[in-house]
């Protein structure tokens, strides 16, 4: 992989994020409601007040003007201030972000344990009963909607046998600094077990229900690449020179096959990202979906820009990530 | 389909092909079954007004929350008992049966006519055809559905064409990938280059030579889409954007039911397993066309 | 030997959980958007806000307003109030409370561009408040630009203040950096997720005439964030939660049967109605409004949908509201009169009419159109965003866009200033009706600005009934606040003006 084509890459970021921005202040400007009568709710105000409310929204400029000043501020990575927390965008995406980021890799480290394995032994035994039960199995994974699964979960788990909690990120007898802001990693980091065990007792079952799609999926992927492998030449050869089946799988097949997994992950992953706000909300997760929904409801217009370039540049960068993956494992291909 | 006998330079008869690949998928025992599944609901939407028993719109706050029929207080003339404004659950699942087919099959059939004609264009002509759309294929795909789908409605306000609208106007971009990449994959193939130099037009070679040896990839990713479309109707429901009541969609029954999952836990688990069987059942459907077209064609 | 004192210490970090007893949780149904009390207009924050920050004067659980950072207040004229402050009164940080605190936190509220080049948006809740002036350290002077009676029942959410804190953090810190007088004082804010207080011990007792006077019962108190209302029950019913709120009405029974928890209701300050739009259209016609007010049988929808809870209201003002007119006549369910009413107006055959309401609101909105049906209204109930209503509806005196809206309006002071006038007033704010009547103008202005209680009482009392007649709205109920509370809370009440004070709350095991 060479240099030019890594800015080649970065320079395709340009017209995305330029399109993706006009696209937003667009939407914002032609859907109706206005956000300081939103904001002003159930309260007696006189029309000079309401007037200084919206000139310090900056909501009194004409819309050309709004989105100029916006694109320049926003080169220097000021996003403006969020019309209802008061503080910058910025800070308050950040300090909602390391919820999602936890949610989203616990639920892919969930899809990749139970898939790999699965999908491997399902085409290892191929048309045997464990291939039947995991094709069935992932097929229900695709189908379940989410919102629905995750109050099953809930009623399931959470409610009648009261092993799991119902909503939320952690309970709260406890605190631990941040360090990554990952209460997973860092309750352990601190040495806090118990910290550490409420926090993977809130996120099994988000976890499951978001990672659930993706597993199936990524089972799916992994059979159809195993078997691919297993009837290419040199498995064949190897098993003539009469290497014990366990070694050929494992040194040979399973590195080739994971290749597409790996790709595969990569780009799912944009969608954890997406499909978080629905589970967000049914686990009371303190994510960034949950928040950007409700800021579609009430029109926090700074913040739904930066969330959407925001979510826009990840995906473009976890394509990317899929691709140098997949130059990394695969010598053959060049990016 | 093309006139076989029209076109002397072609290699590959397409029909040929197709009609292969389509017995192929009738020998799996599997995907009949749930092919009938499908048209089971697709009947039930279309005589829906014949097989629910009761006007599924029509409250009686004297009959809410009735349980199912085999629950202490059921009542055999509402089966799987009533909802909070005393509505008869089977009846709307059976209603919300036509909203998830229509908007399934609509913005499917919306999404595949624009994304196949762009796919070829893009993959056949090349150039900047190919560079304005697939800039703009990543715009859209640099938005998350859901807060792109959130955003429209609330632009347009619910309703069941805007919802159409407000997932046809992503959706095609799945198709649009699966048909340039196709297009160009088989823009240089003999077939090809033999209309090319009897003096085909352009239009021509994409939509009567081209077109037909693609169809195989465009079923199947718009039958698996189509699964997708539903799921994410009911998200769309559940989130409080879907289609105006007292019309009974099965995402807003889950969403309704909601905050009475603790004890009346009828009124979500009913609708959210019509879901899964109906997405289910074209998600097998469409497996067993990937089997059977190409044993070997992931996504 | 290593590895077991590993072991050991991870076993100390599990026992050394603090306080248990202690430790009050409250699941709540929205994080705070901020802890600054100065910059937001939000009553969730408030609630959480107010068990850190104590204001001048607080509430007690009838309402009325007592003294809590003050020892007492006198108006010295129309436009003059001077409030005398408790003595020996400190910030969680130790330092002293004082009268040039309170005038720095007031000018913060109230003057332009004082929260380092914004402006507050509380600024429109003083809107009379002129200038503060500091006697002495103990004594500070409100002056009013106009006579304002109004203005001590304006300030139990104006929470106070360390002016030296806010110098030393700065402006933009205060967002979460808590510095108060109150019962409690932060210890984390997760943000979405909870916020974490613990008890202060050098407070200085709260409001005089409020027993118990001290520091707070609990060492610790949680407000755990649970926007989902099933997830809310469940974790009260699963003993992780000691208190919650906005109890659904349907799940009252629920709560009620377990032996661990109990249902508190407390009179809410919301009034529920339906705006009509009395520019256009079929409701332009008083005959087809009053129609309506007959045909819906509001006590058959409160009881099946609200479990009961809420009291009836034939105006804007609840029931406990100042200025109330108990003597209104209600539009009493008869739906041959509403047929016969809509006859009358040329709608013999029965009224087709549109509905809008928020996903919020949906079940009630069906539920209401279901009991008009009998008495000749066929109602199409349209859900659309909150935010899209409000720009169709209040239009300040511009064509409003819909028929009927299902809405309601909140007024925490229990004041009519804060909800009479803004809804009825002619092309104000909240004036979701399109409604213009120059007498109702003229009283509301009136009541405004008269000093003595009793004759603004009247004045609000006359307009209440002329509104009554003209039915610009249909009115319809007020809902109670219902909490769920496990059993082990003793010393708590709910309050109707929404706050969660857990000065007095105690946990017994």
């Amino acid at each position: 992989m060479n240099v030019g084509k890594l800015i080649e890459r970065l320079l395709q970021l340009i017209p995305v994020l330029l399109g993706v921005s006009v696209i937003v202040f667009v939407m914002m400007l032609v859907t109706p409601g206005d956000p300081v009568e939103i904001m002003l709710g159930d309260q007696h105000v006189t029309e000079e007040q309401e007037q200084a409310l919206r000139h310090d929204m900056g909501l009194d400029l004409p819309p050309h003007e709004r989105f100029f000043k916006f694109l320049s501020n926003a080169m220097t990575g000021d996003f403006g201030l969020s019309y209802y927390h008061r503080q910058p965008v910025t800070e308050v995406i950040a300090s909602r972000l390391p919820a999602t980021i936890e949610l989203s890799l616990a639920a892919l480290i969930f899809a990749l344990l139970v898939s790999i394995p699965l999908g491997v032994l399902a085409a290892v035994r191929k048309n045997s009963i464990l291939d039947r039960i995991s094709t069935v199995t992932s097929l229900f994974g695709v189908s379940m909607p989410g919102f629905w699964f995750g109050i099953l979960l809930i009623l399931f788990f959470a409610v009648n046998l009261r092993w799991l909690p119902v909503s939320g990120r952690a309970g709260f007898s406890s605190e631990v600094e941040p360090i990554t802001h990952l209460l997973l990693i860092d309750s352990l980091l601190r040495g806090r077990v118990d910290a550490f065990w409420d926090a993977l007792k809130h996120i099994i079952l988000p976890a499951i229900t978001l990672g659930l799609p993706m597993a199936s999926i990524l089972m799916r992927v992994t059979r159809a690449s195993m078997l691919d492998v297993l009837n290419c030449d040199y498995i064949t050869f190897a098993e003539a020179k009469g290497l014990r089946k366990s070694q050929i799988l494992i040194k040979h097949a399973l590195r080739n096959a994971l290749i597409p997994t790996v790709t595969v992950a990569a780009l799912q992953t944009g969608s954890l990202l997406g499909g978080n706000m629905v589970v967000e909300t049914v686990f009371g997760w303190p994510g960034l979906g949950r928040l950007v929904v409700e800021s579609i409801f009430v029109r926090n217009y700074p913040l739904i820009q930066a969330a959407v370039l925001f979510y826009a540049v990840t995906y473009v960068m976890l394509n990317f990530l899929a691709d140098i993956l997949y130059t990394v494992l695969n010598p053959k291909v060049r990016l | 389909m093309t006139d076989a006998t029209a076109d002397n330079g072609r290699v590959v008869q397409p029909e040929t092909i197709f009609r292969r690949n389509m017995r192929n998928f009738l020998s799996s025992k599997l995907s009949v079954f749930f092919l009938f599944v499908t048209l089971g609901f697709l009947v039930m939407a279309i005589f829906a007004p014949w097989i629910a028993p009761h006007d599924p719109n029509e409250p009686d706050l004297f009959r809410r929350l009735i349980p199912p029929v085999w629950m202490e207080g059921g009542d055999w003339s509402y089966p799987l008992g009533c909802d909070a404004l005393g509505r008869d659950i089977l009846s709307r699942i059976i209603y919300g049966t036509r909203v998830s087919i229509f908007i399934g099959v609509v913005v499917i059939l919306i999404a595949t006519t624009i994304g196949v004609l762009a796919g070829l264009a893009a993959g056949y002509l090349r150039g900047w055809v190919d560079g304005v759309l697939s800039r703009l294929v990543d715009i859209l795909l640099g938005f998350p559905y859901l807060i792109f789908a959130i955003a429209l409605i609330a632009m347009t306000g619910p309703g069941l064409h805007n919802i159409v609208l407000a997932m046809a106007y992503r959706e095609w971009v799945m198709p649009f990938r699966v048909v340039r990449g196709e297009t160009l994959a088989v823009a240089g193939a003999d077939y090809v280059e033999a209309a090319r130099a009897i003096g085909a037009s352009r239009s021509n070679i994409m939509l009567r030579e081209i077109l037909p040896n693609i169809l195989s990839p465009v079923l199947v990713v718009s039958t698996v889409r189509m699964a997708h479309v539903i799921i994410l109707e009911a998200s769309l429901s559940f989130l409080g954007l879907g289609v105006q009541p007292p019309t009974a969609s099965w995402g807003s029954m889950v969403a309704d039911g909601r905050s009475f999952m603790l004890n009346e836990w009828w009124l979500s688990t009913f609708p959210g397993i019509a879901i899964l069987i109906l997405v289910l059942s074209i998600n097998v459907v469409s497996q067993g066309l990937r089997d059977a077209f190409d044993p070997r064609f992931h996504d | 030997m290593f590895k077991k004192s590993l072991i050991a210490l991870g076993m100390a970090g599990m026992l050394a959980v603090p306080g248990m007893a202690a430790e009050l949780k409250v699941g709540f149904s929205a994080d705070a958007l901020t802890l600054d009390p100065a910059n937001h207009r939000n009553r969730e924050t408030e609630t959480i806000i107010r068990n850190m920050f104590d204001g001048l004067v607080t509430r007690d659980s009838q309402m009325n307003v007592v003294a809590e950072l003050a020892e007492g207040w006198t108006a010295i004229d129309p436009t003059t109030y001077e409030f005398k402050l408790r003595e020996g009164v400190t910030f969680h940080d130790g330092s002293p409370f004082t009268a040039a605190d309170v005038k720095f936190s007031l000018d913060r509220l109230t003057k332009e561009n004082a929260m380092g080049g914004q402006t507050s948006p509380r600024q429109s809740l003083l809107s009379a408040l002129a200038d503060v002036e500091v006697v002495d350290d103990l004594t500070v002077r409100l002056k009013l630009s106009d006579p304002w009676p109004i203005l001590p029942a304006m300030l139990p959410f104006q929470e106070l203040v360390s002016a030296a804190h806010v110098a030393a953090v700065g402006e933009e810190a205060m967002a979460d950096a808590v510095n108060g007088t109150g019962p409690f004082k932060l210890v984390e804010w997760r943000k979405g997720q909870s916020v974490i207080m613990e008890r202060y011990d050098g407070y200085y007792g709260g409001a005089g005439d409020i027993a118990p006077v001290g520091p707070a019962c609990v060492e610790r108190v949680i407000f755990q964030v649970i926007p989902e209302n099933a997830s809310r029950v469940a974790a009260l019913l699963a003993g992780e939660v000691h208190i919650i709120d906005k109890l659904p009405a349907h799940m009252v029974a629920q709560v009620e049967a377990n032996p661990d928890t109990k249902v508190m209701a407390v009179n809410g300050t919301r009034t529920s109605y339906i705006a009509l739009n009395n520019q256009e259209g079929p409701f332009a016609d008083i005959r087809v409004r009053k129609a309506l007010a007959h045909a819906i049988d509001r006590q058959l929808v409160v009881d099946k949908i609200l479990g009961g809870n809420a009291s009836l209201t034939n105006g804007i003002l609840s029931p406990d509201a100042f200025g109330k007119n108990k003597n209104l006549p209600a539009y009493e369910y008869d739906p041959e009169e509403a047929q016969a009413l809509l006859a009358e107006a040329g709608f013999a055959d029965g009224l087709e009419v549109t509905l809008d309401v928020d996903g919020a609101n949906k079940e009630i909105a069906e539920a209401i159109a279901a009991v008009a049906a009998k008495g000749g209204f066929r109602i199409n109930v349209t859900v659309r965003e909150s935010s899209m209503l409000v720009s169709r509806f209040r239009t300040k005196g511009e064509p409003i866009d819909g028929q009927m809206w299902l809405t309601s309006w909140g007024n925490g002071s229990l004041d009519p200033v804060g909800i009479f006038v803004p809804t009825h007033r002619t092309a104000d704010r909240g004036n979701s009706s399109g409604y213009s009547n120059a007498n109702v103008d003229a009283l509301l202005d009136e009541a405004n600005v008269e000093t003595d209680r009793a004759r603004r009482a009247e004045l609000y009392a006359e307009a209440e009934a002329i509104v009554n007649a003209d039915l610009p709205k249909v009115y319809l109920w007020v809902a109670q606040d219902l909490y769920g509370v496990s059993t082990k809370v003793t010393g708590w009440q709910p309050s109707s003006d929404s706050r969660i004070n857990l000065h007095d709350a105690c946990l017994s095991d």
